[in-house]
C-alpha cells in the first residue's frame, strides 16, 4: 500500500484528487466510491453522519457533483462523484457507524456505487499508478497538506 | 435538472452566539447536497455581515468564529441577501458590509420563498 506525506493511497485505485475521493472499477461498469485518508485528515475528526439523499437513488449523477455529505463537529462538505454514472446504491452500514468512512475508508467505509457505462474513458480525468500518485504527491505538497 | 432551492431567514445576531453557528452549517450542508441555497438576513441577522463582527462571535468557547462558519457557507456556494429595512435600522450601508452580499427589500424574500422548495428561519 502506498503512503504519501503520511497518507495512505493505494496504488490500485484511482482518485480525484481534487476532492479526496477514490474509485475503484468492481466488474461490469460498477465503480465503488469513497473518501481516502486525505479526506477523513481533512474532515478533522470523528463523522458524525454520511448521508446520501434518497431521491439520488436511481438517478444520473454528472462528475463532480455530490453523491453524499460528510458531517462532523468541525467539517461539512460534500463528496463528488469521481466520474458519471447512475447512483446504484449506498453503503448501509454507514448509517449505523458513519465514522468507517475514515477508520476503514478503503474497505467496509466505502460511500456509494455507481453504474458508469463511460468508466472507460471517464478514468482518464482521474489520477491512477506510480505517475498518479506522483502527481497527487505534489498536489498534497502544494496544499502543504499531510497525514502526519 | 434544476436543482431545488432552499432560502433560510437568519434573525439572529451578536447577542445571541449560540444561534449564529447553525444555520450557517445548515446552509453549507444543503449546498453540499446540491441545493441551490439563499439565506436571507434581518433584524439583527444583518449584523452579521458587517465588516470584521463575525470574527469577534463565539457561539462556543474556545471553538470556531462565527466568521468561519460564514466563510464556509460562502465556498460551499450559499448566496446571501441582506434586508435593505433592517439596514436602515442599525444605521449600516452596503460599504459596511461584507462583499459579496445582495441588498434585497422585504417583497423580495416572498418572492424567493415562492421559488423555494423549503423556507426555514433561524
Amino acid at each position: 500500500m502506498g503512503k504519501i506525506r503520511g497518507c495512505e493511497l493505494p496504488e490500485d485505485l484511482y482518485y480525484y484528487a481534487e476532492k479526496h475521493v477514490w474509485a475503484k472499477p468492481m466488474g461490469g461498469s460498477l465503480i465503488r466510491v469513497g473518501m481516502n485518508t486525505v479526506a477523513g485528515k481533512l474532515s478533522g475528526g470523528k463523522l458524525n453522519a454520511v448521508t446520501v439523499r434518497a431521491k439520488n437513488i436511481g438517478a444520473e449523477i454528472a462528475a463532480g457533483k455530490s453523491v453524499a455529505t460528510v458531517e462532523s463537529s468541525k467539517y461539512v462538505g460534500p463528496v463528488p462523484a469521481p466520474v458519471a454514472g447512475v447512483l446504484k446504491r449506498a453503503n448501509e452500514k454507514l448509517t449505523a457507524d458513519p465514522n468507517l468512512a475514515i477508520t476503514d475508508p478503503y474497505g467496509e467505509g466505502w460511500i456509494v456505487e455507481l453504474e458508469s457505462p463511460n468508466w472507460e474513458t471517464d478514468k482518464a480525468g482521474l489520477l491512477a499508478g506510480p505517475d498518479g500518485l506522483a502527481a497527487y504527491k505534489a498536489k498534497l505538497e502544494a496544499d502543504g497538506i499531510s497525514c502526519e | 435538472m434544476e436543482p431545488d432551492k432552499i432560502l433560510i431567514m437568519m434573525t439572529s445576531g451578536p447577542d445571541t452566539p449560540r444561534r449564529c453557528a447553525t444555520p450557517f452549517f445548515m446552509a453549507t450542508l444543503a449546498a453540499a447536497m446540491e441545493y441551490e441555497v439563499t439565506m436571507f438576513f434581518t433584524i439583527d441577522g444583518t449584523l452579521l455581515l458587517k465588516r470584521g463582527m463575525a470574527a469577534t462571535i463565539f457561539p462556543k468557547a474556545g471553538g470556531k468564529s462565527v466568521e468561519s462558519f460564514l466563510n464556509e457557507a460562502l465556498e460551499a456556494g450559499v448566496k446571501l441577501t441582506a434586508c435593505t429595512a433592517s439596514m436602515e435600522l442599525h444605521g449600516l450601508t452596503q460599504s459596511d458590509l461584507i462583499d459579496g452580499v445582495k441588498m434585497v427589500g422585504g417583497a423580495s424574500f416572498w418572492q424567493m420563498s415562492e421559488g423555494a422548495k423549503t423556507v426555514v428561519s433561524f
